[in-house]
């Protein structure tokens, strides 16, 4: 339980540090309360941008460039995932396959969408219980930290406490603006 | 069932003619091949350019592997398998392999097994294994998931579920002795006998000292050697002389000491000119190795900015240790080669720097021109470590 307690701490003082106390509050208890699937934005529709936000030198996202396609690993909200987009595999952007079961704990980044000039926190979960989807490998670590860094880091299989552990996919959920 | 024996040998006979009857017609002098005798390959003895790679097959990951290649010959040695997600480490004397992993009761799905599997080196035959608490730190590979004290009575493995701590383990007698809590900090880095540190949040290490019978005898954190925030050190380590050397993502190399009670921190230095820094940095899976009599660093080195910590090198940079000095740039683009996610090199005083690319390839180099000497194509489809002994 020390390690439980260090990890939420430290969790907590990361976010802490690049959000506002109401945002922080407003974030982390969706995440505990495992609301954080479901999206506080019409996502999907919202997202009208025209540029990149980056453009992944990594030869595994060799996907075509478009950042209002969800099935494309520059989608914004992608900014830190590293496995296979739900999108391509039965799912959403938010939305796990049928079938597979989501992941109660995440990783979480920050990611700017160039629609409408906001930074967003952005809850990465994984879905579960199924091999790996195989598609559409998108490997983003904009803000990634290592796995020292747990809340922060897209390396470790977030499937980990599922009863079946088995890695599927990820999908990017919005928790809320994030206030800097 | 319903064929006479007399039937199956005019059977067997006809099929053999008609497959000899070209061979015949082209030289009818020749003898007939020999009947064959179906035998196992042994493995070739062991030596310094043999090396143990990983393939995570991340595409479809309950089925990753080690692949066993030899770097004079070029030969594909042989396999063991290692489930999904595995950490992976060799004994101290390089005659097992451990494979930290998790296999599922129905393939995909079902009930989870962690555990523990060793495999002897010179038979590949799976010999014994240990089943762990379903705590095992699924993650990338590094030396950091697993290994032994250096006397190889303990064996350490790394636990996230995500609370952080790990396993203590007796590999004579096959079984678990502990469970250590970490207090958050991760990973097994393993020093003496009895020594196992982890990497912390804050930018230090934590020890925790054992007793003879491989419980805690003592714990103490570090002084905080890096910046988390700033320029935080991949989480994974180079093997050198009395340590590891851990990078950086903006570059800066710091070696730590392992061979005292507490680990001790050399001054960082870095692989980057000043005018250079956040522009070309150190990338990949496996981000470098040393020659430890040479005393030469190997980085995959690429030109990108926050967020390109995985991305592969474009060039191999190599530095003499004790100078900080770089002293070779091999460029990969005029062996068009794909970016290098994972590097090794051989101890030998004739020693090879293999490196994984992002297509799979294995390119062997000679260590100390870095004239290119084979690419070996598509061992396995994600590999991501390089072992050697």
């Amino acid at each position: 339980m020390r390690s439980i307690d260090k990890l939420f701490e430290n969790s907590a003082r990361a976010l802490a540090r690049r959000t506002s106390r109401r945002s922080l509050l407003a974030a982390l208890g969706q995440v505990l309360t495992g609301a954080a699937l479901i999206p506080l934005l019409p996502v999907d529709r919202s997202a009208r941008a025209a540029e990149p936000v980056a453009s992944p030198a990594n030869a595994h996202a060799k996907l075509k460039p478009a950042t209002d396609d969800p099935k494309s690993c520059d989608y914004w909200k992608y900014c830190a995932v590293d496995g296979f987009l739900c999108s391509c595999c039965g799912g959403s952007s938010n939305s796990c396959p049928p079938g597979t079961t989501p992941s109660p704990i995440t990783w979480i980044g920050t990611c700017h969408n160039p629609a409408d000039a906001r930074d967003y926190i952005v809850s990465y979960n994984d879905c579960c219980g199924k091999v790996s989807c195989g598609n559409c490998e998108c490997n983003r670590n904009e803000r990634e930290k290592p796995m020292y860094r747990p809340s922060r880091n897209n390396d470790l299989n977030w499937c980990m406490a599922n009863a079946d552990s088995n890695y599927h996919c990820s999908v990017s959920v919005i928790l809320g603006v994030a206030e800097l | 069932m319903g064929i006479s024996m007399k039937t199956m040998i005019v059977q067997a006979a006809l099929l053999s003619l008609a497959a000899g009857a070209p061979v015949f017609a082209a030289t009818p002098a020749a003898p007939p091949l020999t009947a064959e005798h179906l035998t196992v390959t042994a493995m070739p003895p062991d030596n310094p350019h043999r090396i143990y790679v990983l393939d995570e097959a991340f595409f479809n990951e309950i089925d990753s592997r080690v692949h066993l290649f030899d770097g004079d010959t070029y030969a594909r040695l042989g396999q063991i398998d290692s489930g999904f997600t595995p950490g992976f480490n060799l004994s101290p004397d390089g005659k097992s392999t451990v494979v930290a992993t998790t296999y599922f009761s129905r393939g995909s799905r079902g009930t989870r097994t962690d555990l523990v599997e060793f495999t002897d080196n010179q038979t590949l035959k799976t010999t014994h294994e240990i089943v762990l608490p379903s705590k095992r730190a699924m993650t990338l590979p590094s030396y950091f998931n697993l290994g032994f004290s250096a006397d190889s009575h303990f064996l350490y493995v790394s636990y996230i579920t995500p609370a952080a701590s790990f396993g203590v383990l007796d590999p004579a007698k096959y079984s678990v002795i502990d469970e250590i809590d970490t207090a958050g900090c991760v990973l097994v880095i393993p020093s003496g006998a009895n020594r196992v540190s982890s990497i912390c949040e804050s930018g230090s290490l934590l020890t925790v000292t054992l007793d003879a019978q491989g419980h805690e005898a003592s714990r103490a954190f570090s002084e905080v050697f890096f910046d988390p925030d700033k320029d935080p050190i991949f989480a994974q380590g180079v093997p050198m002389t009395n340590g590891y050397a851990f990078l950086s993502f903006l570059g800066q190399v710091h070696e730590v000491d392992f061979s005292g009670a507490q680990p001790a921190f050399h001054k960082p230095w870095p692989l980057v000119a000043a005018a250079d820094k956040g522009h070309w940095r150190p990338g990949g899976y496996q981000v470098g190795a040393i020659h430890r009599r040479l005393n030469r660093l190997y980085v995959p080195m690429h030109q990108g900015g926050e967020g390109t910590h995985k991305d592969g090198g474009t060039e191999i940079w190599v530095f003499d240790m004790a100078t900080h000095e770089r002293v070779a740039r091999w460029p990969l683009a005029p062996h068009k080669l794909p970016t290098v996610l994972a590097l090794q090199v051989s101890q030998d005083d004739a020693p090879l720097l293999f490196a994984a690319t992002d297509t799979s390839d294995i390119a062997v180099f000679d260590a100390l021109t870095g004239q290119l000497r084979h690419v070996e194509k598509k061992l396995g489809q994600t590999a991501w470590l390089i072992l050697n002994h």
